[in-house]
């Protein structure tokens, strides 16, 4: 769908003639002529106007009648007054009139200070009340939520944080209770109010009625700075303002950028920042010392360190995990292939796939935004939860099937949030991406041919049936893609192109893409959700076993993640090392991964916290930074560029994280002349061809997508197919086991299990089933069971859920007790009650 | 190598030496016209104040050392910790770190108390803004003015400190004093 390109109108705001594009709210255009119209209810990102509070009635000549100003679209020729005497009264009534029941406790109120009622009292109220009754009186403070305090008594009824929760965040939680003067916001029956999203409604609320728990009371307006930089929890990498006070960071406001978060965040993005400032995290450098980890000095660990990987030489294997930066990422394979002779680096979960594919994969030509979801014509999910991978791209993907029209399709074996907006679902077995994309390939193929092509009918079916799916349903989500039109983006979960037929998966992706995206068109094409933070940052820098920086090629291909577990389990790797990684927690395979911490010689680690792997097998651990104080740049899954600066200042010992990369690298006869941050960040853009002539001013705080940019005719030319393909394998049959699937929750993190705000959102393990499933196994929702398939076991707690297929069973991964990466075997487990 | 002052330096002219009539006048007259103001206050008596047994009293507006205040009758801080004095201070040497009062710990009478109350009293120009921004009268500039210390860090006064009335009390001036 092309983006509206509305034509420019002039229209006249206090005799003063304006430009501005045609459709535009009156509220907005007046802006554009510095004439600002004071607002409540109306903002922009929420979508259509409410008019409720009206407090921007303006006079329009021709109108007889006040008119509201969020509401009234600009029109060629329109004259409008805001100063006059008639409009003066409006505002001042309407403004006495949402004061009547306000409680005037603004020294008390968190939001005072930084509060739109307050500063639009001064600029505009009536500087008086005429009111002497008493005022209105609710219970107050209540907890909305853990995270949220509600305060009814200072609500203007806006309907600000009503219309996030039914109309962007769509989780249809919050509702306006009763009528009139009565009315309040409220959940069903007063549940707690948890949602991904729901701290957005601390920020979008006009007045101090909706204030968060954990900053209720921290600093007022004056006390605080505020920092941009960007947020490291998952890859949407949302822009972010840390509010700092005394080098404490107090609070994560959104720092809207169109091109990446449309403004809204998460609440692991907006609460976890708690994670920074607890006692668990580690500040000082550790040396395991009979069996214990205890602190030392930076020298002793550094030498320690550097005589361990000396010692290993290319015995060695190193593991970044997603909250690398791209400068941290590149001096770490500069330490391991430079100094070490290694080749033995990965940042990939599992399985490895060939330079030519990840280039072609992300090719500039199809590689398609953030802010294309929002514009297409039909948008293809594709193995991935985003709000629980991604959240940003849930609320943008929702926003165009709303706001816009886009079809969407999902296609996942695990239930979708997103399954009520799709106009086509398709469900296929755990693990049976490839057969999916394989069956969806030739569905589109047979709509190409003319319906019913009696050749291709048959094909269908038997790939649909080797991924577990229902061919109809493959067939209509074709007809979706095939049907919208010519702006079709993909997004894909990076974990279909994880494992031992990633490869493959990856070649059918492509030829499903090349059938409903044309390469070059803008606006089509594929979005990678990547596992890590900057997944895809780190394979442009080269932490990659078989692609050296830029995607160049390398010899001798070193080991991917899975084969340098098995290797060191095997005990033919002397030293590893893990950036940001726990492989006990964030890899699969955790029994082959206990083996190989357990044999290897040495880990050496960077980590702000001892999870398992680390408390019980690191010899060596580096205090990480946390986001907040880091200093770098990370790649976005559209390719852009963006700039992490420091907020606070790092706690006790910790470092740097290059500067303790580098100076092991230099301790280790390579000296990468790596002195600051930015020189780190020069390197990288020097090293890499596609991002060449990047400076850190040019990324500034908004960030570049080097894709757009010249330099990116340095990609790595590739074949995007279309690929003849072998027939994927049959999914599975369950007979009478069950299929076993896994995912990774939203909350499944470490700085959820820290935050003190957050803790009660921290996840316990439990198997979703579907109800037939469970009624055969005599099991009904909350029974404690054990899965088990080959040996090992995880407990779980069952719950039930219809969308789940049936003979599939979905466990959780990534979570600290009983996570599903202990299950090692085929895919298939057995359910037993406890 | 000497100074050479070039055109630029100036000449002092000064009036010729006193010959020894006036130098004569110069060591005695002056001093007796001196002298006779001394003489005719003596009769006063000394007006010497010796301080620290005894005081000058101070106007009731005197801006002295600061005072925070509790109600009278439930004996819960005024304060509420809003901060409005620190962004007021233009010497920013008010600190405020709120807190949430509860049913077990209830300290002042709002929603929120001032866990943390500092101000630095050497720092402070005793400007009065802070008095005067405060929504619920809970500091005012006290009359005291004795506060001298050995040591800088003791003069950051706490909020137990601010609250407690001060040790000795500074005699005020009445009516027409």
């Amino acid at each position: 769908m092309p983006r509206p390109a509305p034509d420019t109108i002039a229209f006249t705001v206090d005799g003063l003639e304006v430009n501005a594009p045609a459709g535009m709210m009156l509220a907005d255009a007046a802006k554009l002529g510095d004439v600002e119209i004071p607002v409540f209810c109306y903002e922009p990102k929420l979508g259509e106007p409410v008019g409720a509070c009206r407090m921007c009635l303006v006079e329009i000549e021709g109108i007889p009648k006040l008119q509201t100003a969020c509401s009234t679209p600009v029109r060629d020729g329109m004259a409008v007054n805001t100063q006059t005497a008639r409009v003066k009264e409006a505002q001042e009534a309407v403004l006495e009139f949402l004061l009547i029941n306000h409680p005037l406790d603004c020294p008390v109120c968190d939001k005072g200070g930084e509060c739109p009622l307050q500063d639009i009292t001064y600029g505009w109220g009536p500087g008086r009340s005429r009111f002497i009754e008493p005022k209105r009186h609710f219970v107050k403070p209540l907890a909305l939520s853990p995270l949220i305090a509600i305060d009814r008594e200072r609500c203007i009824l806006c309907y600000r944080c009503v219309r996030f929760s039914q109309e962007i965040s769509e989780d249809y939680q919050l509702v306006l209770q009763e009528r009139g003067a009565d009315s309040y916001v409220s959940t069903f029956d007063g549940h707690p109010y948890v949602a991904p999203f729901s701290g957005n409604i601390i920020e979008l609320c006009p007045v101090g009625a909706l204030t968060s728990q954990p900053y209720r009371f921290r600093a007022r307006p004056w006390d605080i700075e505020g920092s941009g930089s960007v947020c490291l929890g998952c890859p949407g990498q949302c822009n972010v303002e840390y509010t700092v006070r005394d080098e404490r960071v107090l609070r994560v406001l959104s720092r809207q950028h169109d091109g990446v978060d449309d403004g809204w965040l998460c609440d692991r993005g907006r609460f976890g920042y708690q994670s920074f400032h607890v006692d668990e995290r580690v500040t000082h450098p550790l040396v395991r010392v009979d069996g214990e980890l205890i602190p030392v000095a930076w020298d002793r660990a550094l030498d320690e360190a550097a005589a361990a990987l000396g010692g290993a030489g290319s015995d060695s294997g190193a593991l970044a995990g997603g909250k690398t930066t791209n400068e941290e990422g590149w001096l770490l394979q500069e330490l391991f292939r430079g100094a070490l002779g290694s080749p033995n680096v990965d940042s990939r979960a599992d399985g490895m796939l060939p330079r030519e594919l990840h280039a072609a994969l992300h090719a500039p030509a199809l590689q398609a935004t953030v802010p294309d979801l929002e514009f297409a014509h039909a948008v293809l999910v594709l193995d991935c939860e985003p709000v629980d991978d991604q959240p940003s791209l849930d609320l943008r993907i929702r926003k165009g099937v709303r706001r816009n029209g886009v079809k969407l399709a999902v296609a996942s074996s695990r239930p979708s949030s997103l399954d009520a907006n799709a106009a086509a679902v398709v469900r296929y077995a755990p693990g049976a991406g490839e057969a999916f994309c394989a069956a969806l390939n030739g569905a589109l193929g047979e709509s190409d041919a003319g319906p019913g092509s009696a050749t291709r009918k048959g094909v269908v079916e038997e790939l649909a049936e080797a991924a577990g799916a229902d061919a109809d349903a493959v067939r209509a989500l074709a007809a979706v893609l095939a049907d919208a039109g010519e702006d079709v983006v993909i997004v894909y979960g990076e974990r279909l192109t994880h494992g031992a037929r990633g490869e493959d998966a990856a070649r059918a992706l492509l030829n499903v893409c090349g059938r409903v995206a044309e390469a070059g068109h803008d606006g089509a094409g594929l979005l990678e959700v990547p596992a890590g933070t900057n997944g895809r940052g780190l394979r442009e820098v080269g932490v990659l076993p078989n692609a050296a920086p830029g995607l160049a090629p390398v010899s001798p291909v070193g080991l991917a993640s899975a084969e340098l577990g098995a290797s060191a389990a095997a005990g033919a790797i002397s030293a590893l090392y893990l950036l940001h990684v726990d492989p006990l927690r964030d890899l699969p395979g955790r029994a082959t991964w206990r083996a190989a911490l357990q044999r290897a010689d040495h880990v050496i680690a960077h980590a702000d916290f001892l999870s398992e792997g680390l408390w019980e097998y690191a010899t060596i651990v580096f205090p990480a930074e946390s986001y907040a104080e880091k200093e770098g740049t990370i790649t976005h899954p559209d390719g852009r560029v963006q700039r992490l600066r420091p907020a606070i200042a790092r706690p006790d010992a910790v470092r740097a994280e290059w500067n303790v990369i580098a100076d092991l690298s230099k301790r280790l006869g390579h000296d990468v002349s790596v002195l600051s941050g930015a020189m780190a960040s020069a390197r990288v853009f020097e090293a890499i061809p596609f991002y060449a002539g990047l400076t850190l001013d040019e990324l500034g705080g908004r960030g570049l997508r080097w894709p757009a940019r010249p330099a990116a005719a340095g990609w790595p030319a590739a074949d995007t197919g279309p690929f003849g393909l072998e027939t994927p394998p049959h999914a599975p049959t369950p007979n009478g086991a069950l299929r076993l699937g896994t995912f990774r929750s939203i909350w499944a993190a470490q700085e959820v299990e820290v935050a003190p705000a957050l803790k009660f959102l921290r996840q316990r393990q439990r198997a979703e089933l579907h109800p037939v499933d469970a009624e055969r196994m005599g099991l009904a929702h909350g029974d404690r069971v054990t899965v088990g398939s080959n040996g090992s076991r995880v407990q779980a707690t069952v719950v039930l859920r219809s969308g789940v297929p049936e003979g599939s069973v979905f466990l959780e991964a990534g979570i600290a007790e009983e996570s599903a990466s202990e299950l090692d075997g085929g895919g298939l487990v057995e359910v037993s009650p406890q | 190598m000497s100074w050479t002052p070039g055109d630029e330096m100036l000449v002092v002219q000064r009036a010729s030496p006193p010959g020894a009539a006036g130098g004569t006048y110069r060591a005695f007259g002056e001093t007796l016209r001196g002298l006779k103001t001394t003489m005719s206050r003596l009769v006063e008596g000394p007006k010497t104040i010796s301080y620290p047994e005894e005081k000058v009293p101070v106007y009731p507006r005197f801006r002295g050392r600061h005072r925070l205040h509790r109600f009278e009758d439930t004996g819960l801080e005024k304060c509420v910790g809003c901060s409005l004095c620190a962004a007021a201070c233009p010497a920013d040497c008010i600190r405020v770190v709120a807190a949430e009062n509860t049913p077990e710990n209830r300290v002042s009478a709002g929603e929120r108390y001032a866990a943390v109350y500092e101000i630095n009293l050497a720092r402070c120009i005793f400007c009065g803004y802070c008095e005067v921004a405060c929504p619920f009268d809970a500091i005012t500039m006290g009359h005291d003015y004795e506060m001298s210390a050995y040591n800088r860090t003791d003069l950051i006064f706490t909020k137990e400190m601010l609250l407690d009335e001060p040790l000795e009390r500074t005699p005020l001036r009445g009516e027409g004093e």
